[in-house]
């Protein structure tokens, strides 16, 4: 049975107290299961369509160094089906699925003796490699055989077959999210089909699908100067906080198991660690019924482990080059505070002020004015809207304009940061900010899909979601003197990362 | 079926956490649907206006569509168009300077853009309520007074430079421009800027661009937002009903037609993967048999998931992350390829599957099971096209400028629902072609499971920046 508690009800009062100066124009309704799964439910009858987010409050910053890459690959195999969905013999999938994750077991232990093989009876050599090998057909012809149960994709033809649209999931730092939009009388499709796959989640076809997250990492990361430059540049940022890992490793990545999925799975999956939000072409009433009825059930778990991490005072500049065949750019990170500190919003109001729009100041100042820069662009990482649960980085990307080195270009950077710290911003500038975070909030909530995001996120996040409107005013209060001294506190060599892309055919070294 | 219900029945009895309903079982009608009419009208000077009023936030958002397109840039200035569309929205305009317009669009948050795509030019500015006026006033200037400034000019052909510099930096992006290049060999679709084309491209050609383009009765603008047609009236009034009609005429581009020689076009990276990408010419976005071709290509590789492409080089296979086919339907004939990245060691094994799959799709067609998911997929998700006002105008706007009759929308959703069967495997075999694919290979060879010239003739393409 569904339970509302005092301190709801308090902050429903409180937002009618705050209605007349909140342009939103729709209400949020809240609920919370027994079992602690929130639900946010937002009316909106414009078009017979809804969209679900999901959201799960762990994400990649969670895993531990020997499973990295948990997060993703479980965000994957969520889409796998279940014990009913994508399969015609759960019963007999299940005893290969066991078989598999034996001779996998088996792999991996000779995988590891190869080492000691070699070394210690050299003479034995080719025969534990043919060993391996013997194994490795036997694991193929196991998920050859368990395929003839297998329904592929039906978890994904079910929404197609009925009409979803923008389906699909993400694995963040600090989230993993799951959704998709249907037409309205779909709805109580979705519930069925999202709270089937929460309780009897079945990890089918794990190994190719661990070949495709590696192969996504290939194609995003390995191949991709940009991103290539981003993983060196947080690598290097970040000496103890998770955040340092942009993207799971291949060497992690072909390690991992079955039991890592559902250890992280049960350990984060947990009603009371998910945001649910529904917007769109539904009635309050039927989606409290529905939830009750379809998530309702889902048992209670321990609360899951936090993260203790906190990262270490940086000492001194840290500088990385990759050399890489693409042309030049450089890449800059500074320390930040996470979203609970009074500095935060101050960020938020730097990013728009340096890095949004033409008349930003870095876009004005080295692309249009002093034009020795092709692009540039900031932000706040790992770049929630509301700010980072952990103390994170504020970051810079640019690209300079053919004739300019990457010094330069550092060197004009600093000038624009420098100025933040001695000249105070404008009324008119400062002005200009507030009237974006004004206009962001609004648009923010034009598509279904874009208010659920930011509802689910921001009670994920906080716990509550009308935290949204308290960083708005308080990013809102942001003060030039504010300006003045956050640049002056966290702008500065000691606290900053340099990451550069040195085009490979220049011969390496610093140019 | 009968046991998977028992057996669901059995799970339900003895565990109360599972299904409450079965999802696969679930029946559900169809949507009744239909996208609100916008209000169209035409003002003196010749613009067409769609138009819907939506008050639900205090928002938006007005575009102009202009006939025209990229594919009219003399072959020797390629870049002309992109270059006049930036500068229009950068480039200063009526009595502000490019300083200006910036200042006053940023101060109130005005989101704008300004596109060349190939088959037309585009411009549009989205804002809150209370700047409506203002934006109008710059819209109508950046449309009517453009004042491209000459330093912006040489700002814009600079950063036109530099990104031509970098255009081979993604392989993804730089395999798809050579594919493009060489199925539309001698046609405008395979026109690319280059340092040399940048170069020729003066300020008189940017406003002699302009002049023909960009004129009242070659304009269709799509308005939707926190406003009533009295106030959008009285807006184009004030603001663009002085625009003075000119006399478009724009000359006609041939279709594109195959020229290239089928076989495989190499272009040496070096990277750790394969990109892949191939195919050949299709067919015209006004061609009858689009609808039976798209359903078709739904089940080959278009539809996500639920494709043959995706179930057996991604899901069975683990070759790929992002691997598809993909039917570009356009005005003056479009394409169908097939696409994928992977590891280095695999081209072949990934390449062959995927050709063998296309080869099996002109020769088999596919099943009914197949074409039922592709056709409940397409008219079931068919309200997403049109669930925004914004989406609905500007999606008529864009049907009246590509020639289509005004009711459109629900005709395609009639000709969808038609499809049969036999519609779409007589495409199959009409519309794969075989024997006239162009395979480009973006990668290093010495890292490949076998070479290129296993797939047919290689040319080398060449990555000079020129």
């Amino acid at each position: 049975m569904k339970r509302i508690r005092y301190p709801v009800i308090l902050i429903l009062l409180l937002t009618a107290a705050f209605a007349a100066e909140d342009e939103l124009q729709f209400s949020v309704e809240r609920f919370t299961l027994d079992n602690g799964l929130t639900f946010l439910v937002v009316e909106r009858h414009t078009a017979p369509v809804f969209s679900g987010y999901i959201c799960v409050g762990a994400g990649s910053a969670y895993e531990r160094i020997g499973d990295i890459g948990t997060a993703h690959l479980l965000e994957h195999m969520m889409s796998k089906g279940s014990r009913l969905i994508g399969t015609t013999d759960y019963e007999a999938e299940a005893e290969l699925m066991v078989k598999e994750d034996s001779v996998w077991a088996k792999i991996d232990q000779a995988r590891r003796a190869t080492r000691r093989i070699r070394l210690g009876e050299p003479n034995k050599l080719d025969a534990h490699l043919k060993y391996i090998e013997k194994l490795e057909a036997v694991l193929d012809s196991l998920t050859a055989t368990s395929s003839q149960y297998v329904i592929q994709n039906e978890f994904d033809m079910l929404y197609t077959r009925n009409g979803a649209a923008s389906f699909n999931a993400l694995t963040r730092y600090d989230f993993t999210s799951y959704y998709v939009s249907l037409p309205s009388n779909r709805i109580e499709l979705w519930f069925a089909m999202e709270s089937d796959r929460l309780k009897n989640l079945v990890l089918r076809e794990f190994f190719p699908e661990r070949d495709v997250v590696s192969e996504e990492r290939r194609l995003s990361v390995e191949n991709k100067s940009n991103s290539k430059l981003f993983e060196q540049l947080i690598g290097t940022a970040f000496i103890a906080h998770p955040y340092q890992i942009y993207w799971e490793w291949q060497s992690e990545i072909n390690n991992l198991t079955r039991d890592d999925l559902m250890r992280f799975h049960d350990m984060y999956y947990t009603p009371q660690n998910l945001t649910v939000a529904v917007v769109g072409d539904v009635r309050l009433q039927q989606v409290k019924k529905l939830a009750q009825d379809y998530f309702g059930v889902i048992p209670r778990r321990p609360d899951p482990n936090p993260i203790y991490t906190v990262e270490l005072e940086q000492t001194g500049e840290r500088r990385v080059e990759l050399l890489y065949e693409a042309n030049p750019a450089v890449f800059i990170s500074y320390h930040k505070v996470a979203y609970d500190h009074p500095d935060d919003p101050v960020f938020q109001v730097i990013e728009r002020l340096i890095g949004q729009g033409r008349t930003s100041r870095l876009y004005k100042s080295l692309v249009l004015d002093q034009q020795i820069c092709l692009d540039i662009s900031v932000d706040v990482f790992p770049g929630n809207f509301l700010g980072d649960p952990h103390a994170s980085a504020f970051n810079i990307y640019a690209y300079p304009m053919n004739g300019t080195t990457t010094q330069e270009l550092e060197q004009a950077i600093y000038a624009e940061l420098d100025k933040l710290k001695t000249d105070p911003v404008g009324d008119k500038e400062l002005q200009k900010i507030k009237n974006s975070i004004d206009a962001a909030f609004i648009w923010e909530a034009y598509s279904n899909m874009g208010l659920a995001r930011i509802l689910a996120f921001s009670q994920n996040l906080t716990h509550n979601w009308e935290y949204l409107k308290t960083f708005r005013n308080s990013m809102k209060a942001v003060s030039a003197e504010d300006i003045m001294r956050v640049a002056d506190h966290y702008f500065t060599g000691t606290n900053r990362t340099v990451a550069t892309l040195i085009p490979a055919n220049s011969g390496g070294g610093t140019r | 079926m009968k046991n998977i219900c028992l057996l669901t029945l059995i799970i339900m009895l003895t565990a109360p956490l599972l299904f409450a309903v079965n999802p696969r079982e679930m029946k559900f009608p169809p949507l009744q649907f239909e996208p609100a009419n916008p209000v169209r009208f035409e003002i003196d000077n010749g613009i067409v206006i769609y138009f819907l009023e939506d008050h639900q936030l205090p928002v938006f958002s007005v575009t102009g569509y202009f006939n025209g397109g990229s594919v009219h840039d003399p072959k020797e200035k390629l870049g002309l168009s992109d270059l006049t569309a930036t500068l229009m929205r950068s480039g200063g305009a009526g009595k502000r300077s490019p300083e200006q317009v910036d200042l006053d669009l940023d101060f109130i948050s005005a989101n704008t853009s300004s596109d060349a795509d190939k088959d037309y030019f585009s411009i549009s500015v989205s804002a809150l309520k209370k700047d409506i006026a203002l934006c109008f006033e710059i819209f109508s200037d950046m449309l009517i007074r453009p004042r491209f400034d000459s330093g912006k000019i040489a700002l814009e052909l600079a950063n036109a430079r530099e990104r031509i510099r970098r255009q081979n930096d993604d392989p993804g992006r730089l395999t798809r421009r050579v594919y493009y290049q060489t199925v539309y060999e001698g046609h405008p679709y395979s026109y690319y800027p280059t340092l040399a084309t940048l170069d020729n491209i003066t300020e008189a050609d940017i406003r002699a661009h302009y002049e023909k383009f960009y004129n009242p009765d070659n304009c269709i603008l799509a308005v939707s937002g926190d406003m009533t047609l009295d106030e959008l009236q009285s807006l184009l009034a004030t603001y663009l009903m002085s625009w003075e009609k000119a006399g478009v005429s724009i000359e006609a581009i041939p279709e594109a037609k195959p020229k290239y020689r089928p076989g495989v076009y190499y272009v040496e990276k070096d990277i750790n993967q394969a990109h892949l990408c191939f195919g050949h010419l299709s067919m015209d976005s006004k061609n009858p048999d689009r609808y039976a071709m798209d359903i078709l290509n739904f089940a080959m590789g278009g539809g996500g998931f639920s494709s043959r492409l995706m179930m057996q080089v991604r899901t069975s296979a683990g070759l790929a992350y992002l691997v598809g086919s993909y039917l570009w339907t356009r005005p003056l004939n479009g394409t169908l390829f097939g696409y994928c990245q992977t590891r280095a060691d695999a081209m072949s094994q990934a390449l062959r599957m995927m050709l063998d799959i296309m080869a099996d799709v002109k020769a088999g067609g596919i099943t009914r099971e197949e074409m039922d998911l592709a056709k409940e997929s397409i008219i079931n998700s068919y309200v997403f096209n049109y669930d925004t006002p914004s989406k609905i105008v500007e999606a008529r706007a864009m049907l009246e400028l590509m020639g289509f009759p005004s009711d459109q929308i629900k005709k395609n959703l009639e000709e969808y629902r038609r499809v049969t069967l036999e519609d779409c495997n007589e495409a199959a075999r009409k519309y794969i072609d075989m024997e006239n694919l162009a395979v480009v290979i973006t990668g290093n060879r010495e890292l490949f499971d076998k070479s290129p010239e296993t797939f047919g003739t290689v040319t080398a393409v060449s990555l000079e920046i020129k």
